[in-house]
This record gives C-alpha cells, sequence and structure tokens, in this order.
C-alpha cells in the first residue's frame, strides 16, 4: 500500500466510511509496518492540534434574520401590485405606436413589376418536365389494373 | 399549513411553525445550528463582523429558497448555500489567487506568504501547533480549506462533502489530501517538536 493509499484509508476512518474490505486491509497495513502506525498518530495529532472555532454568531443574530426576512417579503409584496399595471401599460403603450407607425409596403415602381412579370413567364422550371412525366406515370398506373407496383 | 417531508421532522414542524407567523420558530432553528455554521463561516471571514454578515446571509437565502430544498438534512442544506456564499466572496476578493500560482523568480505564491501569515507574537509562540494549523489552513485554496473545517470542525464524512461541494467523494477525498500535505509542508517544524514532545 502506498502512502497516498493509506491516508485515504485513515481519512475514511477518520470519518467512519470505511467499506469491511478497506477495514480490513488498514488493519493488516498498520499491523505490518511501523510507518503506517507513525503516519496515522501524525493524522490524529492534526486533528486534536485544530483550534476551536467561534464561539457563535452575535446574540441577536435570529432577531436580524427574521427582520432581513420581513423586510424582503415588504419589497416583494410592495412590488407586486405594480408590475403587472406597469406591464399593461407597456403593452398597450407599444400597440399604440406600433399601429401609430405602422405604414403599408409600398407598391413596386412600374419597371420593377413589369421586370418580375417577364421573369416569371420567360423562366421555366426544369422540374416541371419530370413532373408530368411521372404525373402520367400515375395516372397510367391507376388506368391499368395488372401494373404490379414491383415494376417501379 | 402542511409540513415539509423532505426535512427532518422537528426542522419541518419549526419552519412551518415560522412560515405561520412563529418568529420564535426561527429563532430556534437558528440556535440549534448557529455552532456548526458559524464556525464555518468564520474559518473564511475576515473578520467576526464578516462571519456574522454572512451568516445571517445564509439563514436569509436558505429560507428564502426553502421551495427548492429537497434534502433531509437542514444544516446540509445551510451549509451548501454557505459553500456558494464563500465561493462568491473568494472570486470577488482574490480572482485567479491559487497559493499554487507561479510568481517571479520561480517561487510559488505559497513559499511567499507563510511569513506574513502568522504575526511576529504568533512566531515566537511557535509552540501553539493550534494557531500555526489554522494559520496554514487560511493559506490553502478555497476547495480544499471548505473540506478542511467541514471535516475537522463539523465532522462532516467526505460523502456529504462532495454533496456540499456538488463533487465526486474521491475528488473530496483528494482535496483533503491536498490540504494535508500543504500543511504538513507548512507545519513540518511544529510537527517535529510535537513527535519530540511525545514520551
Amino acid at each position: 500500500m502506498n502512502p497516498k493509499q493509506l491516508e485515504q484509508l485513515l481519512l475514511l476512518e477518520q470519518s467512519g466510511e470505511l467499506a469491511p474490505a478497506q477495514r480490513r486491509a488498514l488493519a493488516a497495513e498498520l499491523a505490518a509496518s511501523p510507518d503506517a502506525r507513525r503516519f496515522r498518530d501524525q493524522l490524529r495529532a492534526l486533528a486534536a492540534a485544530v483550534p476551536p472555532p467561534a464561539a457563535g454568531p452575535a446574540p441577536d443574530a435570529a432577531a436580524r434574520i427574521a427582520a432581513r426576512l420581513q423586510r424582503n417579503r415588504k419589497s416583494l409584496l410592495a412590488f407586486r401590485p405594480v408590475w403587472k399595471p406597469a406591464l399593461a401599460a407597456a403593452a398597450a403603450l407599444a400597440l399604440l405606436l406600433g399601429i401609430q407607425t405602422f405604414r403599408p409596403a409600398p407598391a413596386p415602381a412600374p419597371v420593377v413589376a413589369a421586370a418580375v412579370a417577364n421573369a416569371d413567364e420567360e423562366w421555366t422550371d426544369p422540374l416541371d418536365a419530370d413532373f408530368t412525366e411521372l404525373e402520367e406515370l400515375l395516372y397510367a398506373i391507376a388506368a391499368d389494373e395488372s401494373f404490379e407496383i414491383s415494376e417501379l | 399549513m402542511e409540513t415539509d417531508p423532505t426535512i427532518g421532522t422537528e426542522d419541518a414542524q419549526l419552519l412551518a411553525a415560522y412560515r405561520r407567523g412563529d418568529a420564535e420558530a426561527l429563532g430556534q432553528l437558528v440556535e440549534k445550528y448557529k455552532r456548526p455554521l458559524f464556525a464555518f463561516l468564520s474559518r473564511f471571514a475576515a473578520n467576526p463582523g464578516e462571519a456574522d454578515e454572512w451568516f445571517q446571509e445564509t439563514w436569509v437565502r436558505a429560507i428564502e429558497h426553502m421551495n427548492v430544498f429537497r434534502q433531509k438534512n437542514l444544516l446540509s442544506w445551510l451549509f451548501r448555500i454557505a459553500h456558494n456564499l464563500i465561493i462568491d466572496q473568494a472570486r470577488r476578493k482574490k480572482p485567479d489567487c491559487s497559493l499554487d500560482a507561479p510568481v517571479a523568480g520561480g517561487a510559488f505564491l505559497a513559499d511567499l506568504i507563510p511569513a506574513a501569515a502568522l504575526s511576529p507574537a504568533d512566531e515566537a509562540a511557535g509552540r501553539d501547533l493550534g494557531r500555526h494549523v489554522a494559520a496554514a489552513a487560511a493559506l490553502l485554496p478555497v476547495e480544499q480549506r471548505e473540506v478542511f473545517w467541514l471535516r475537522m470542525d463539523a465532522g462532516l464524512p467526505f460523502k456529504e462533502i462532495a454533496r456540499i461541494q456538488r463533487t465526486s467523494v474521491n475528488t473530496a477525498l483528494a482535496r483533503m489530501q491536498y490540504a494535508l500535505a500543504k500543511l504538513r509542508a507548512e507545519l513540518a517544524p511544529a510537527y517535529r517538536e510535537l513527535q519530540e514532545s511525545r514520551p
């Protein structure tokens, strides 16, 4: 067992979290190794040397906590009746401004409109021909009752 | 009002009583957990006044966020909130500051601080291992310091500490080992004295 593993097991032993197999392994190591025992003593000495913690909070801590909670609650309650009407007013204002500033999109200039119309007429989609063929095939299938779908 | 089934019966009853307006119930809860919680916070605060402020803040946050509380142990919940508070404070006070941070001359920050950590009076009273431990622990990175004090002061198991720090048991254990390694190095002379003084 290396020192790191030994220390882990000693720490888990101190915290009462050793699994049975770990407990057996640690006991064997401590029994066999004076270094391991010395290491455990060091760890215990450190734990024992830890200075005592501060005594406690101010005597009126609970009263001050209660006062802060009360104050926070009051400010929340004070805020609550205000935010809904404020939100409604903001929404109404936004709607009003939207209506007032709304302008319909201007019609395209005559030259542009004519160009678009020409383009529509002149342009033919190459896929159109394929779709037409497919349409004809589907009609043929519908007309021919002996047609097997596998022929597709 | 119904009591909260997720926490201990007595605590749940006191919380329910407080929600009904019984301020005395909150006083009882604060009294019940004040020692371990304040002890933990005071290990990180700059002075008792700051520890007192953090203590109140922890309780206020705990009560106000009780709806997201899902543990059975109120003290663990308080420690978790205290942990968040400490981490927030540490980030505000010392961004990117670590004992392992390299400084000029190829040294590390940890190598330079110890002389400043103990006052001349403390140095003179070198036999006081406890003071040395506290001074050396104050120099640890915050996560390691948390594990160290949650173990040493509060006596929490690593499983619980891992939950508070939202990490694995192995990480909590490793943090403790890093902390101990650094303390051992810092406390080597005092350790030797301690060993030599033993029969």
